[in-house]
């Protein structure tokens, strides 16, 4: 269980991180979410050990160095070129106090684990983008720290890299508590059980994405007609509230009203041709849209 | 001291890997055998370009061995130290400016290890490479003018490793402190031209880590300079505190890397 207090940051007199609480609780997956400049990384650096915190305090069950039991991956890794994977690996593993004995052992585990065992030997400077991302996991989980610290992890990677990254961090997931910052919002829709909403430095949203969801959802229903004009058309003579959206017509729900069936059954009567029609949830993007927007 | 070894052992790799334990003993060796080879074949070289005036005659000096040591030493200081202290001043803030030194950064490491590591190996270097080059300058002395007292020659080089572990640590403590650009630009004010300041206005003190190059040349020819245990001493005491400075930067800085 991780617990942080009022972790403020100011560098001079602008304040990037202002007054950020919450907890992780033992094995949960958190995102970090916000637009740029929201401060994402600033916190993350701070519960790595690298900036020091002006205000607030981390505490990872009372431990006194938390930097033995945090693994971090930067958004740009940056590794030694003239290092091989297996080089760099033992040597980070020695470093976060892996015993040498086990050094050679461990270190050539968790680069299977990750799919670098082909490549250990080859100097980093060969590595692909995402093998390099890869090789960032592996040197941020190789002493198995409580905490995982990950920042933008799938950025910089084509959608079958990101399947990859994401499914090795759900397997991470039985050992260590998970918190990383994305902006890419399928993936945090997809395994995320919580989520932190940034937004100048403060957080702003926090909770399940079920109970965003509750919060932020107007329920309404959805219909795609073929042509603007049809759209319009029915807008204006439906005895509902509406939002025309190009082709698109919105019923806003309330209090289960209207249903899905007259709403049916109103289109059935009408002269208009309906592409589509659903009942329609707010995606992670359009709840961010709402969260973080001034 | 687990890190520190494992830490010593990146740095010999880098080094290693980039040919620096190859290139910089070459250039230290090829610094000591040009003053004796080229002020003893002087004269023949002087006559086979052949386009001085008629009755033109030129006095060469007699060398002994201590005067072509010296020159070598001047060699060593003009150019082998600017290339060394250049090295020296970008172990540590190079790589917290390109983000690499981040994987360490986040790990349970000292910072008195990470800065001894990189004192140690630039060190190893330089010692090598300065009893290589006066190895080799003793060599074609010894070979075309003559040779000194073996035990003098060897405290004359022990003496002037001092000056460089003094020269590599102002360059480390300096690269601890800023950025790469003002630390190779303070390393290059006050290493090279601190040194040239003392061959202008020197004689006006006696006591000086700058002098202390000149001074352990001189230990060839006399054995009795009262200033030369102070101003060993003098350097060696810089040499802790700046040390010491240096490690509290490595640490107070190492929020300025890249992230």
């Amino acid at each position: 269980m991780i617990t942080v207090q009022h972790l403020t940051k100011s560098f001079g007199r602008q304040t990037v991180v202002s007054d950020v609480s919450f907890t992780l609780g033992d094995g949960s997956f958190t995102a970090l979410i916000g637009p740029n400049g929201a401060g994402k990384t600033t916190i993350l650096s701070m519960l790595a050990g690298l900036l020091k915190p002006t205000k607030g305090t981390v505490n990872l069950e009372g431990i006194k160095d938390i930097r033995k039991e945090i693994g971090f991956l930067p958004q740009y890794p940056q590794f030694y070129p003239w290092l091989t994977g297996l080089e760099f690996i033992e040597m980070t593993a020695k470093l976060s106090g892996i015993s040498a004995r086990d050094t050679r052992k461990e270190a050539v585990k968790v680069l299977e684990f990750v799919g670098l065992k082909d490549v250990m030997h080859k100097k980093t400077a060969q590595y692909s983008g995402g093998m390099k991302q890869r090789l960032g996991i592996a040197q941020a989980i190789v002493h198995k720290p409580k905490l995982l610290l990950l920042d933008e992890p799938v950025a910089s990677l084509d959608p079958v890299g990101r399947r990859e990254i994401m499914n090795l961090l759900k397997q991470l997931q039985l050992e260590s508590t998970i918190l990383y910052s994305t902006h890419i919002l399928n993936d945090a829709e997809e395994m995320t059980d919580q989520l932190l909403f940034l937004k100048k430095g403060q957080v702003v949203e926090k909770g399940s994405l079920n109970e965003i969801r509750e919060k932020f959802d107007v329920p309404r229903i959805r219909i795609q007609f073929s042509k603007i004009e049809e759209a319009i058309g029915y807008a204006s003579q439906s005895k509902w509230s509406t939002e025309v959206e190009g082709m698109v017509v919105y019923i806003h729900i309330t209090d289960h009203f209207p249903t899905m069936q007259q709403v049916m059954e109103e289109l059935s009567n009408s002269p208009f041709t309906v592409l589509k029609i659903e009942r329609n949830r707010l995606t992670l993007e359009e709840i961010f849209m709402k969260v973080v927007s001034p | 001291m687990r890190t520190f070894t494992v830490l010593i052992q990146k740095e010999l790799r880098e080094s290693w890997r980039s040919f620096k334990f190859l290139w910089m003993p070459l250039l230290f060796i090829f610094l000591g055998i040009s003053d004796p080879i080229m002020n003893y074949y002087m004269e023949d070289i002087l006559n086979a370009v052949g386009n001085l005036p008629e009755g033109f005659t030129m006095e060469i000096p007699e060398y002994t061995p201590a005067d072509i040591l010296l020159a070598t030493t001047g060699q060593f200081q003009s150019i082998g130290l600017i290339v060394l202290v250049i090295i020296a001043a970008g172990m540590i803030n190079r790589e917290r400016q390109n983000g690499m030194a981040l994987f360490l950064y986040v790990r349970p490491i000292s910072f008195t290890a990470l800065f001894f590591s990189k004192w140690v190996v630039i060190n190893i270097l330089a010692v090598l490479s300065v009893i290589l080059g006066y190895g080799a300058s003793m060599y074609y002395t010894a070979i075309l003018y003559g040779t000194v007292k073996p035990l003098l020659f060897i405290q004359m080089v022990a003496s002037y490793c001092v000056w460089i572990f003094f020269a590599t640590t102002i360059a480390l403590m300096f690269s601890a402190m800023f950025n790469t650009v003002l630390s190779i630009t303070f390393t290059v004010i006050v290493l090279p031209i601190g040194a040239l300041i003392q061959s202008l206005i020197g004689q006006f003190w006696n006591i000086s880590p700058w002098k202390l190059a000149d001074y352990s040349v001189q230990l060839l020819t006399q054995s009795d300079n009262e200033y030369y245990f102070k101003t060993l001493l003098l350097t060696l005491l810089f040499t802790v505190v700046f040390i010491i400075i240096g490690v509290l930067f490595t640490r107070k800085n190492a929020s300025m890397i890249k992230i």
